[in-house]
């Protein structure tokens, strides 16, 4: 019973904290964070527990928008089938791509990944210009039509419908992490040769895992698609690559509430350093740098032992 | 059936473009071989290179000081932010570098948007003159550009083969505490490689400039290809990064002769066939722990 309240205690905290947020701040500003903890959770994984910085992130976040955005544009008009449509899409692309890139090394693995950002860009805005109707992007706002319970195509439902979803996701992968299979994830990372000596498959392990965490970037695209109404190119431009590995690394890699720490850090920076100084890229630019060679724990990675230590003296749940 | 003029102005023109694409990726190539960084701020001294030659070229009336100009600056900048940063990452995981370069990257396109603008800006083409090969006309400009990546080949190797400095970095790409061991300054060959590979970019810019618009995005249009070129012929080696930019300026500018979307994800799907085959590119080593 108790192993069960502390178990859920982070997550509890974590939902009360968003909750408290979107009291006092606007409703964009929330949704925005909302999603972008999605997309960031997925990447957060693998850098943290596979070990693979992916540069490819935009690309399976457009997989996952496009596939809600063709339901939605052609066919149907429900935007919970829509989102279910989104991860579909994300999970059978990420099942495609998974054979051939996590045979490859860390180092290959990124370059490819932003490779592959690069391909769909081109993809969505060139190649498939008939489906996909390039820069001009599809709309759909008003071909949504309004769900039982709780109304997707209401900004302020669709934030606690976010919030819901923001819960299971981190509810599984603290699950994830408490399995032997996250145990197996966090060996391939830091020794290979040892996993494999004791008879797991790297290969498998990685696949796993890059499904998993792609498949929860597919889903951050649904909701984008849902959210916005609309789905364009832009959204998976291989210029936007950076931002979720800055999220993670402004959280704190590896660690599981880094990325609502960061999301929420991010967003709140580009929210006023953009109305301050238009330049945006000069900014985030110089700020990755900077993260990279002098604070690459993090927000969340250099609060936590010391919130651990204040708030809950017994729990040692810190992986560092 | 594609009639000979157009192929053969398509071979010209892929080869043009794989030279383009050589003196990026070389770069790229080199610094991953010695330092083991992926240093994806070549695309940016790239981009400098191009709107060197824009500005200057513009100033001075000549289009090859400007791209003198942009060679050096290039280089400057590389060296500036060799002894500034990458200094200080050499020791961490290339992973490590590719982040940190990548935000180089797009905090110089903010560098780029805030001196010149959004606005692509052309480029003039400084002979327009044309010759006969074969029956085809073909621009002199393109066989220019495709001398300087013969020149800067046969540099390289010289430059590995024939001096100390060039045997002592082939040295240290097989194993550099033997080197350091030695006695020779390793930081100082490190620096020298990454200028070279940065001027090496910024020359490449200036040459692609007249081809295309300039514009800031320029760079992160241009990696892909790069990337799929250094990934094909395997990182860390200047002979396999010459063959796969050859291949993929071919199969880009032939391809697109026969059906143009597509040309742009052939060489994806060439990448993708080969890293099935070899994980490490055609011409990469196997070994990657030093």
């Amino acid at each position: 019973m108790l192993d069960t309240f502390v178990w859920w205690r982070g997550i509890a905290l974590m939902i009360a904290l968003l909750c408290g947020l979107s009291l006092v701040l606007p409703l964009p500003f929330m949704n925005e964070v909302v999603i972008f903890t999605i997309y960031v959770v997925g990447c957060n994984f693998m850098i943290g527990r596979l070990g693979y910085i992916s540069f490819g992130q935009p690309a399976y976040l457009a997989i996952g928008a496009y596939s809600t955005a063709f339901y939605l544009f052609y066919f149907g008009s429900n935007p919970l089938v829509g989102i279910l449509v989104g991860v579909l899409g994300g999970l059978i692309g990420s099942l495609l791509i998974g054979p051939f890139f996590v045979r490859l090394r860390s180092d290959y693995f990124a370059m490819v990944n932003l490779a592959l950002a690069v391909v769909v860009f081109y993809l969505t805005e060139k190649v498939l210009v008939s489906i996909t109707q390039g820069d001009n992007g599809l709309w759909f706002m008003t071909q949504m039509t309004s769900t039982p319970v709780l109304d997707l195509t209401i900004p302020s439902q669709f934030l606690a419908f976010g919030i819901i979803v923001t819960f299971f996701v981190f509810a599984f992968y603290k699950y994830l992490d408490g399995t032997i299979y996250g145990a197996c994830c966090l060996a391939t990372k830091l020794n290979e040769d040892k996993l494999q000596f004791i008879g797991y498959s790297n290969f498998s392990i990685r696949f796993l895992g890059f499904v998993i965490a792609n498949t929860t970037t597919a889903l951050a695209g649904a909701m984008y698609a849902v959210y916005l109404g609309f789905v364009s190119p832009e959204m998976g431009s291989p210029s936007r690559a950076a931002e979720p590995i800055i999220v993670t690394l402004l959280g704190g890699v590896g660690t599981l509430f880094g990325p609502v720490v960061g999301a929420i850090a991010y967003t709140g920076m580009k929210d006023v350093i953009s109305n301050m100084i238009g330049n945006w890229e000069l900014f985030i630019g110089f700020l990755l740098v900077f993260i990279m060679l002098v604070a690459d724990r993090g927000i969340w990675g250099t609060l936590e032992p010391i919130l651990a230590r204040v708030v809950f003296p017994k729990s040692r749940n810190t992986d560092k | 059936m594609i009639d000979t003029q157009l192929l053969i102005s398509g071979v010209i023109f892929g080869l043009s473009l794989g030279s383009i694409y050589f003196l990026l990726a070389i770069g790229l190539s080199l610094c991953f071989g010695l330092m083991r960084i992926i240093s994806l701020d070549q695309l940016l001294y790239y981009s400098f290179g191009a709107y060197m030659a824009y500005t200057v070229g513009l100033a001075t009336g000549s289009f090859w000081f400007g791209v003198a100009a942009g060679t050096v600056v290039a280089g400057l900048i590389s060296f500036i932010v060799e002894r500034l940063i990458f200094r200080r990452i050499y020791e961490r995981d290339p992973t490590f570098s590719m982040i940190t370069s990548f935000g180089l990257l797009i905090g110089g396109i903010g560098v780029i948007k805030f001196f010149w603008g959004v606005v692509p800006r052309p480029v003039e083409v400084p002979t327009v003159i044309q010759v006969d090969v074969f029956g085809t006309a073909v621009p002199v400009y393109r066989l220019i550009v495709i001398g300087f990546a013969i020149v800067v080949y046969v540099g390289i190797w010289l430059f590995l083969h024939r001096t100390i400095v060039g045997k002592a970095i082939r040295a240290a790409i097989e194993n550099v505490e033997h080197v350091e061991g030695l006695g020779i300054n390793v930081s100082r060959l490190f620096t020298i490689t990454f200028v070279i590979a940065g001027a090496l970019s910024g020359l490449a810019g200036g040459l692609h400039a007249p081809l295309i618009m300039v514009d800031p995005m320029m760079g992160l249009e241009t990696m892909a290809f790069v990337f799929m070129i250094v990934i094909i012929g395997g990182l860390g080696s200047i002979k396999g990064t010459l063959i796969s930019a050859l291949i993929v300026g071919q199969v880009v500018s032939v391809g697109s002769i026969i059906y143009a979307p597509m040309a742009q994800m052939a060489p994806f799907v060439m990448m993708l066939l080969v890293l099935l085959v070899r994980p490490t590119g055609l011409y990469g080593s196997p070994l990657y722990k030093r």
